[in-house]
């Protein structure tokens, strides 16, 4: 399964899944990341270092341990 | 009538907030700027408006300390009318706050801020349709512009008035169903002011605080767990992000029905954005910023200083020939003189170059581009990226540093961060280092102060992170696009921050210098001076005068060195003190005791047991470094 850490700068990818405790999903689900939402991926993961995404016309900083718990899938 | 500014952070409820009230609360370019509210009363032709802004809030679930504020004031039902506040560059993700605003059943005015920054991204909102949506005002503003305030008051009355209470948005039947089942079983005792939906919708989010509420009420929580648990196995996942869903899908059909969304207008931001934040340029830009900054305040600093100094020496110098030495208004007069000097020669001139980069650096947005930057480092020292904004506002002062920590997710990462910051030089040690150190060592050894001092606070955050090794929850931040500063709030924004020195800080200066020439007038100097003198010459070599100025050091930290021209009776340190005393005094400033304002806030923030923890580590790591860097500069010089 892929996550957000394993995707290509520039990829866009559709949020599968967000594991991790109520916590972190809850967190992310205030920022307005959804299940099913689409993202680009504007910095990938670079030496353990964090994600930066696009998602509905805002950019949001992910560190890498909460990107490696949402499962994404490429889309074309 | 009391307004609420509600909205999710950075939308620019604190630039609103200004621009009614007169420049009272500091704005800046990243979410989480305001961590406690502020007040402020505005008379409107015959009508007095009391106007509150908050912290901003993504949603009524709290996530952090300051979000947790703003909703306590938002369900404390003090307010009569809610503006929410939506950046309208974001405005789909912003109507998921805006439609549980709606469910506490307050008057309520949208004001979509930022239309702007919406019009670039090719967003076109109609208003009128949005209006009809939740059945209240809704205006434009471009709110650091100050276009469209003046319709503020107007909307506020109106829908006051008119009572326009927003509309509920409905959910799907089957969550509806639920929401009305939990309805009718709340205990009517539980919060009895708020509308029992809400309060619904929240159980079925499992919201921690109202669980805790009702931690009496056995038999409820488990008949709502059940409701819960209902919900995820029909829908297969758990209930909050079934309701998150549902909102979610909510908000995407208002926005489609009230925008048009037309071609982004492409620039060169977006360029300059990706340089920033790029995996290798980003960190020699950082650096050279940092250090541009650095550069800047030291020779603005400086050539402002010289010639002010030298003004005030030259009277003081003269000053025996209009008033007879040895008598108390002499000592008085000149007491008043060298503070007066000491806040206009020394502080100022450093004071307001440092404001005017720190300011720029903040309404820019940079702050949060180097959270991100900075993330892998501080994942070193056992925290999280978000940790480097309460670090670089601390180098402003670390009253507001401290507060800034509100902002972080988790009490260890709340802890681990107050402690550091403290450790951090504020604007009044800058002034210390560049007032002794830059003017009497020069540049490059002041520069190296400023990196022993981020090597000190690396290392005992390492250490820290090793006696509380929980791990930290991780970086989620949202990173707002880069702006360009507008002149007037920079100015603004400086001049706010300077008032607080002038104010405060300032008086305070002439009268602890009016008490230390008493002091030396009543001999009693050197008494104190003789109590300190274990520590002050014995351990730390330095002149046994030193010892006073460094417990006025505790009031103010510029204060250490002001009094420190006056006890030694000369603006030129350099004749009466080795560069090493120099030194070894601006890190023994730089790094004992948080001053009274800090330690104020630092018992607030982290509780006075933590606090005390604290002041200890800070004495303790004075003395080491102090004697430590004594023992190395006196073998090398
Ligand atoms: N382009 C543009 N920028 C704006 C507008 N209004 C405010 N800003 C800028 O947006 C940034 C955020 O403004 P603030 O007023 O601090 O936002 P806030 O809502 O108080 O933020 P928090 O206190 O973090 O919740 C500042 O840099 C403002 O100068 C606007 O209408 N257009
Ligand atoms: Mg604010």
């Amino acid at each position: 399964m892929k996550t957000l850490i394993n995707i290509e700068n520039g990829k866009k990818v559709k949020i599968l899944k967000i594991s991790g405790g109520k916590g972190i999903r809850q967190h992310l689900q205030c920022l307005g990341i959804h299940i099913g939402d689409v993202v680009t991926l504007k910095k990938s993961s670079f030496l353990g270092g964090p994600v930066l995404l696009e998602i509905n016309g805002y950019d949001i900083a992910l560190g890498k341990g909460i990107a490696s718990k949402i499962e994404v899938e490429e889309i074309e | 009538m009391k307004i609420a500014f509600i909205g999710q952070p950075n939308a620019g409820k604190s630039t609103i907030f200004n621009g009614l009230a007169g420049y009272k609360t500091v704005t800046a370019n990243f979410p989480g700027q305001t961590v406690h509210y502020t007040v402020s009363n505005v008379t409107v032709g015959e009508e007095t408006f009391e106007i509150v802004d908050l912290p901003g809030i993504y949603s009524l679930t709290a996530i952090d300390k300051a979000e947790l504020e703003s909703r306590k004031f938002i369900l404390s039902g003090k307010a009569d009318v809610v503006i929410n506040v939506i950046d309208a560059s974001t405005l789909s993700r912003s109507l998921e706050l805006t439609i549980q605003l709606a469910e506490l059943q307050v008057p309520m005015v949208i004001c979509l801020n930022m239309i702007d920054e919406a019009k670039r991204k090719g967003l076109e909102i109609n208003l009128k349709k949005l209006s009809e949506v939740f059945d209240v005002p809704v205006i434009e503003t471009i709110a650091n512009k100050g276009i469209g305030l003046s319709k503020i008051f107007t909307s506020a009355k109106e829908a006051f008035y008119k009572n326009k209470i927003p509309k509920i948005q409905h959910f799907h039947k089957d969550i509806e169903e639920k929401i009305e089942e939990i309805e009718k079983i709340i205990p009517s005792k539980l919060l009895p002011n708020i509308p029992r939906r809400y309060i619904a919708i929240k159980l079925l989010e499992g919201d921690a605080e109202l669980f805790e509420d009702l931690r009496d009420y056995k038999e409820l929580i488990l008949k709502i767990n059940e409701i819960r648990d209902e919900i995820k196995s029909s829908h297969g996942r758990h209930a909050d992000t079934v309701i998150s869903s549902e909102r979610h899908a909510l908000t995407m059909n208002i926005f489609e029905e009230v925008t048009k969304v037309g071609e982004p207008i492409k620039s060169a931001r977006e360029k300059l954005d990706d340089l920033l934040t790029n995996r290798f340029l980003g960190y020699p830009l950082l650096f050279s910023i940092l250090f541009g900054i650095f550069f800047l305040v030291f020779e603005v600093g400086k050539l402002l200083e010289e010639p002010l100094v030298h003004i005030f020496d030259s009277l003081i110098k003269r000053l025996p020939e209009y008033i007879s030495e040895n008598t108390l208004t002499f000592y008085i007069i000149k007491g008043l003189l060298e503070g007066f000097a000491g806040g206009l020669g020394v502080a100022i001139p450093y004071l307001i170059p440092f404001f005017i980069g720190l300011t720029i650096l903040e309404d820019v947005g940079y702050l949060p581009r180097m959270a991100f930057l900075m993330d892998t480092i501080m994942h070193r020292i056992g925290l999280h990226g978000k940790s480097v904004l309460p670090f670089i506002i601390s180098y402003g002062c670390n009253v507001p540093g401290v507060m800034a920590t509100r902002i972080l997710e988790s009490p260890r990462d709340r802890f681990i961060t107050a402690a550091l910051s403290v450790f951090i030089p504020c604007a009044a040690r800058t002034t210390v280092i560049f007032g002794l150190v830059g003017a009497f060592i020069g540049g490059i050894a002041a520069a190296g102060l400023y990196i022993l001092n981020l090597l000190v606070i690396m290392t005992m955050g390492a250490i820290l992170t090793r006696f509380i090794p929980e791990i930290t929850p991780g970086l989620i931040m949202e990173i707002p696009p880069l702006r360009i500063p507008t002149l007037k709030n920079v100015f603004m924004k400086t001049w706010l921050r300077l008032k607080d020195f002038t104010v405060v800080a300032w008086p305070l200066l002439v009268l602890s210098s009016i008490i230390l020439s008493f002091l030396e007038f009543l001999n009693l100097d050197s008494v104190l001076n003789q109590i300190f003198k274990p520590l002050v010459s014995w351990i730390l070599g330095l002149p046994e005068q030193t010892g006073i100025t460094l417990i006025f050091g505790i009031l103010r930290k510029e204060l250490s060195m002001i009094m420190l021209f006056q006890a030694l009776d000369t603006t030129n340190i350099g004749q009466l003190m080795t560069k090493t005393q120099i030194i070894v005094f601006t890190i023994f400033t730089i790094f004992y005791l948080p001053c009274i304002g800090t330690l104020g806030v630092l018992i607030r923030e982290i509780g006075i047991k933590k606090a005390m923890l604290v002041t200890i580590l800070t004495i303790t790591v004075a003395v080491f470094l102090s004697v430590l860097s004594r023992l190395i500069l006196e073998t090398v010089f």
